[in-house]
C-alpha cells in the first residue's frame, strides 16, 4: 500500500485529463510523470485510469489528479463523464502516426463540448524521440496548436523528454487563473477549501494567457 | 506492492540455477534484445519496465517441492488420457510429428518448467484432478450424447487442462454433443471461419470502408500490447492470429464491432487450445512450430468460442455499454447488502463503481488476476452458460470483498489507486477457489431468496 499513498499536504488540487487516439503513449506519459516509470508491455487503458502527484508553484503545493482515458472512440461515452470538473487537458498525438493527429480536432470538439470553457489544453506531441519516423512536423502542430488556441509541446515520455515540462506548464498556467480570480473577486486563492477540486469559473478569459510553448524539440 | 508484481531488468538477469531454465532465459534474453535493439543508441532515463507478471518459475520454493506433485499429476493423464476424446485422436496422432521440434526442449525441460503451475494448482488440483472426478468426466466426455448439465456440475470446479479444450467447445456449444456429429461439425466449422477470412479480412484495403480501416488500424495497435507480460504473446505469429480472430468477428458483429479489451477475451481460448498442440509452459511455446492447418484450426475455434461466449453479453459492447453498465449497477447493490461497511466508506469517500468495476466486466477478470490462473477462472465462467453475466456479480463481489478490511482504511485517491492495481500478482488456485466459493455461497443464498436484493 505505501507505494500508493499520497502527501495529504496540499494548496490546490486540480483535475487534469489525459486524452487523444489509442496508443499514443497517454498511459506512459502519466507513469513518466507521477512514478518516473516507462513500460515496453504496457496494456491498453479500459475506461479510465488514475494517478496523482503534487507539485511546487510558487510558495503553493499543487497536487495534479490525473484521470487517463481509453483512447478508443467507443469509450468516450464513458469516458466523457470523468472530464466533468477537469481544469486542465493534455491532449495527445503520436508524432509518428499522421492520423492521430488529425483526430485531434475531434478530440478538441469534445473537450470543449464537456469542460468548463476556460479549460487549460496543452497540445502534445509525443513519441518524439522516433526522429527518423517522424510524420507531423514541428511547425504544423504549432500552427495548429496557436491557431486553436492551445499550448503545445513535444515530448517523450521513453526519453522522459519534455514530459515534466509539459504537465508543470499545464498545472502553472491553471494556478494563474485560478489565482487571478481570485485576486480578481478580492480571495485569498489559499482561503478555498483544501481537498475540492477548483473551477476555473467561466467568466475569465484565459485565452489571454495562452501562448505557444517554446519548449518543443 | 510494486516491487512484487514487476521484476526489473536486473533481476530478471540473475543467473538461474537449472541449465533447463536457460532456454527460458535466452528467450527472454532474445526479448530483451530485441527491444534493446529498437531502443539502440539511447539512454532511457528513471524506470524502464519490461515484465513478467506471476512468473511460476521465480519462485523457487515452489520448485523444490514440485517434481512429486508433477508426477503424480501427470501419471493421472497418462492413466486416462487414451479413454476419452476419441474424436481427437487424429489430432493426437499427429502431434508428435508435428511437435518435434519441442519435444526435445520439452523433455528436458518441461519436468522444471511445467511444476510450478501444477504446484500453484495443487490446492484446487486435488479437485479437479483426483481420480473419482477424472472418471467422471472421462465417462461424461465419452457418452454417445454429452449431458451438458452434468458436464457443466462438474467444469465449475475446475477441469483437469488436458481435457479444457474439449469440454470449453462442449459448454459453450460450438462442439455438438453428439459424438458422432462432433467432427463433422467441428471441420464444417473451421472451413467456414476460413471462408470469412478470406472474404472480410485478406483483401485490400481499397475494399474496406472507412470505419473498417480504422478498426482493423484499431485491432493491429492492441494485438502487440494484449498480454505483453507473457512473452509467448509478443510473437508476431501470435499476434497476426489475434488480429484475425477479432477483425473477422467484429466485422460479423456490426453491432458492436470491436472493443478494446475484447483482445484479452481471446487470449485464454487461444492459450487452451494451442494446449493440443504445444506441451509444457506457455512461456516456452513457439507457434513457429505447428503447422498452418493447426494455427488455422486454432485460430478457427479461438473465433467460434468467442462468438458463443459473447453471444451472452451482446450489449455489453455495443454503444455505452449498457449490459456492463447495468452490471456494474447490481454489483453495487450486492456488496450493500452483504457488506453494509465497505459500501457505506466507499460512498463517502466518492467513489464510484464503474471507476474500478468497469474493466473488470470489459475484460472478465483477465487484467487483475496472473495469467496463469485466467483459465481456471474460466472454467467456471464456461461452466456458468447462459447464466454467466448474473454470476459475474456474485465472483465480482466476492473478489473485491477479499480487501473488505484495506478498503474501509483507504481514502478516495487510494482507494482508486488500490482497487486498479490489485495486489493479486502471488495469487495461486487458493486465492481464487476462495473468491468463486464466496461466490457460489452467496448466489445460493440470496438467489433463493430474492427479496434479500430488493431495495
Amino acid at each position: 500500500m505505501g507505494a500508493y499513498r499520497t502527501e495529504d499536504d496540499y494548496d490546490y488540487l486540480f483535475k487534469v485529463v489525459l486524452i487523444g487516439d489509442s496508443g499514443v503513449g497517454k498511459s506512459n506519459l502519466l507513469s513518466r510523470f507521477t512514478r518516473n516509470e516507462f513500460s515496453l508491455e504496457s496494456k491498453s487503458t479500459i475506461g479510465v485510469e488514475f494517478a496523482t502527484r503534487s507539485i511546487q508553484v510558487d510558495d503553493k503545493v499543487v497536487k495534479a489528479q490525473i484521470w487517463d482515458t481509453a483512447g478508443q472512440e467507443r469509450y468516450r461515452a464513458i469516458t466523457s463523464a470523468y472530464y466533468r470538473g477537469a481544469v486542465g487537458a493534455l491532449l495527445v498525438y503520436d508524432v509518428t502516426r499522421h492520423v492521430t493527429f488529425e483526430n485531434v480536432g475531434r478530440w478538441l470538439k469534445e473537450l470543449r463540448d464537456h469542460t468548463d470553457a476556460n479549460i487549460v489544453i496543452m497540445l502534445v506531441g509525443n513519441k518524439a524521440d522516433l526522429r527518423h519516423l517522424r510524420a507531423i512536423s514541428t511547425e504544423d502542430a504549432k500552427a495548429f496548436a496557436e491557431r486553436e488556441n492551445t499550448f503545445f509541446m513535444e515530448t517523450s515520455a521513453l526519453e522522459s523528454l519534455n514530459v515534466e515540462n509539459a504537465f508543470t506548464e499545464v498545472l502553472t498556467q491553471i494556478y494563474r487563473v485560478v489565482s487571478r480570480k481570485a485576486l480578481e473577486v478580492g480571495d485569498d486563492p489559499s482561503a478555498l477549501p483544501k481537498g475540492q477540486t477548483i473551477n476555473v469559473g467561466s467568466k475569465d478569459d484565459v485565452s489571454a494567457l495562452k501562448k505557444v510553448g517554446c519548449c518543443s524539440v | 506492492m510494486k516491487n512484487n508484481s514487476n521484476h526489473s531488468l536486473r533481476e530478471e538477469d540473475q543467473p538461474k540455477k537449472e541449465s533447463a531454465l536457460s532456454s527460458l532465459d535466452s528467450r527472454f534474453s532474445q526479448t530483451l534484445r530485441n527491444v534493446q535493439g529498437l531502443l539502440k543508441g539511447r539512454t532511457i532515463p528513471g524506470k524502464v519496465l519490461l515484465t513478467r507478471r506471476s512468473d511460476p518459475l521465480d519462485d523457487s520454493n515452489l520448485q523444490e517441492h514440485s517434481p512429486s506433485y508433477h508426477r503424480s499429476f501427470s501419471s493421472n493423464d497418462a492413466g486416462t488420457s487414451d479413454r476419452v476424446d476419441k474424436p481427437e485422436e487424429v489430432d493426437n496422432a499427429s502431434k508428435p510429428n508435428s511437435t518435434a521440434g519441442v519435444n526435445k526442449l520439452k523433455s528436458s525441460t518441461s519436468n522444471i518448467e511445467d511444476t510450478p503451475k501444477e504446484v500453484q494448482r495443487s490446492t484446487m488440483g486435488a479437485r479437479a484432478t483426483d481420480s473419482a472426478r477424472l472418471m467422471k468426466f472421462s465417462k461424461f466426455l465419452s457418452e454417445t450424447t454429452v449431458i451438458l448439465e452434468k458436464l457443466r456440475e462438474l467444469a465449475w470446479s475446475g477441469i483437469p487442462p488436458y481435457m479444457r479444450p474439449n469440454v470449453w467447445r462442449l459448454l459453450l456449444g460450438y462442439a455438438p454433443p453428439n459424438s458422432d456429429r462432433r467432427e463433422g461439425v467441428l471441420r464444417r466449422k473451421r472451413l467456414e471461419y476460413l471462408d470469412c477470412v478470406s472474404q472480410y479480412y485478406d483483401i485490400p484495403d481499397t475494399e474496406r470502408s472507412d470505419d473498417e480501416i480504422n478498426m482493423l488500424r484499431q485491432i493491429s495497435v492492441d494485438c502487440p500490447r494484449t498480454v505483453p507480460d507473457v512473452t509467448f504473446f509478443q510473437q508476431v505469429q501470435v499476434q497476426k492470429s489475434l488480429e484475425r480472430v477479432l477483425y473477422t468477428w467484429a466485422i460479423r458483429h456490426p453491432a458492436s464491432g470491436y472493443v478494446q479489451g475484447i483482445n484479452d477475451l481471446v487470449t485464454p481460448f487461444l492459450v487452451v487450445f494451442l494446449s493440443e498442440y504445444l506441451e509444457g509452459s506457455v512461456e516456452n511455446w513457439s507457434i513457429s512450430d505447428l503447422s498452418q492447418d493447426k494455427i488455422t484450426n486454432v485460430e478457427a475455434d479461438c473465433y467460434w468460442c468467442l462468438s458463443k461466449l459473447l453471444d451472452g453479453m451482446q450489449d455489453h459492447y455495443t454503444f455505452a455499454q449498457p449490459g456492463i453498465q447495468r452490471l456494474v449497477f447490481k454489483l453495487k447493490e450486492l456488496v450493500r447488502r452483504i457488506d453494509e461497511p465497505v459500501s457505506r466508506h466507499m460512498e463517502e469517500q466518492g467513489l464510484e463503481f464503474l471507476q474500478f468495476a468497469f474493466r473488470w466486466f470489459n475484460c472478465l477478470l483477465i487484467r487483475e488476476i496472473p495469467f496463469h490462473l485466467v483459465t481456471r477462472l474460466w472454467d467456471t465462467y464456461l461452466a456458468e452458460g447462459d447464466a454467466l453475466p448474473d454470476f459475474l456479480v456474485y465472483i465480482f463481489t466476492s473478489f473485491l470483498l477479499t480487501w473488505s478490511e484495506e478498503l474501509q482504511k483507504l481514502d478516495f485517491q487510494e482507494l482508486v489507486m488500490f482497487l486498479q492495481h490489485l495486489p493479486t500478482q502471488n495469487w495461486t488456485d487458493q486465492e481464487l477457489e476462495m473468491v468463486l466459493s464466496r461466490a457460489y455461497m452467496w448466489h445460493s443464498m440470496f438467489n433463493s431468496s430474492p427479496s434479500h436484493l430488493a431495495s
